[in-house]
């Protein structure tokens, strides 16, 4: 009796044993899955970011380059509307 | 008897030693297992983030993007829309200016002419309207005109810029040469004349 009581207790101390390896796998399982989101998350963020810095950058830029060319049209304008005026008289009078 | 009994036992053991480490090997298998699909998993999940925030960065890239483009398209336009419709008010100050000009008599010669002809009729009225025409001028070109045609000469200028209107004598057919008239009929041309001189286009 004394015998298998020991053969018993073997037995059951392997599975207590396997139950922590179990939980311990399942704790470092959920770790593992929750640093990956985090680390993405992060990433994402950090994506989205420079995405909106960048895009401001451009939309800036536009600005700019729209600022000039109206610039260049007033300049333009001012150089060249006496001879736009002067073709356009010409074509409605016909001469 | 008593060394039967200590085999007995110690195969009891032995036994028991052997599931044991079977339950325990089985166990390790397993946590390797669940340790390898939670990996597998962590990356399907981050894989997925990044692609979903690739597409809500495009989204973010677009709209700051396309509404700023387009603001400053519109922009664009409406300086050069400014800068035509500054033009044509030139062009209109011009043209009504017209009758002190050199260019009148031959002008309105040529206007009252292209109008007979698109009246078609060999009794014509013609209606004459400039702001400061003078008088010595638009009877010259009263004798000038084909026989049987009427003339009528307004004090105001016609559609506000001057020009000439002939219509057949029961008012049917009508042929407007007008500035104004002329300005709407040539209204593309004048477009791309403007701005092919100013912008190049």
């Amino acid at each position: 009796m004394e015998t298998e009581a020991q053969a018993k207790q073997i037995v059951e101390e392997a599975k207590s044993r396997a139950q922590e390896i179990l939980a311990h796998a399942s704790e470092q399982a959920q770790e593992v899955r929750q640093t990956s989101t985090t680390e993405a998350e992060r990433r994402r963020v950090q994506m989205l970011r420079e995405t909106r810095d960048k895009a401001e950058a451009d939309a800036r830029s536009s600005d700019v380059e729209t600022d000039s060319l109206l610039e260049n049209y007033k300049k333009l304008f001012e150089n060249r509307k006496d001879a736009a005026v002067k073709k356009a008289v010409e074509l409605v009078l016909g001469a | 008897m008593a060394e039967s009994l200590e085999k007995l036992h110690n195969r009891i053991l032995s036994d028991a030693k052997l599931k044991a480490a079977g339950i325990v090997e089985h166990a390790e298998s397993k946590s390797r297992q669940v340790l390898d699909e939670a990996q597998a998993q962590a990356q399907r999940d981050a894989n997925d983030i990044l692609s979903r925030a690739s597409l809500e960065a495009e989204s973010i890239r677009r709209s700051i993007l396309s509404s700023r483009i387009r603001a400053n398209r519109l922009r664009i336009l409406e300086e050069k829309n400014k800068i035509v419709q500054n033009v044509l008010k030139s062009v209109e100050q011009s043209l009504s200016d017209i009758a002190g000009s050199d260019q009148f008599e031959s002008t309105l010669k040529r206007f009252v002419a292209e109008a007979v002809e698109a009246v078609g009729t060999d009794n014509a009225i013609v209606k004459i309207g400039f702001r400061n025409a003078e008088r010595k001028s638009l009877h010259s070109l009263e004798q000038s005109l084909p026989k049987g045609t009427k003339f009528l000469a307004d004090e105001t200028a016609i559609d506000e810029l001057g020009g000439v209107i002939a219509s057949d004598a029961g008012g049917k057919m009508i042929f407007n040469n007008s500035f104004r008239a002329r300005l709407e009929r040539l209204d593309n041309q004048l477009l791309t004349i403007i701005s092919s001189t100013i912008f190049g286009e």
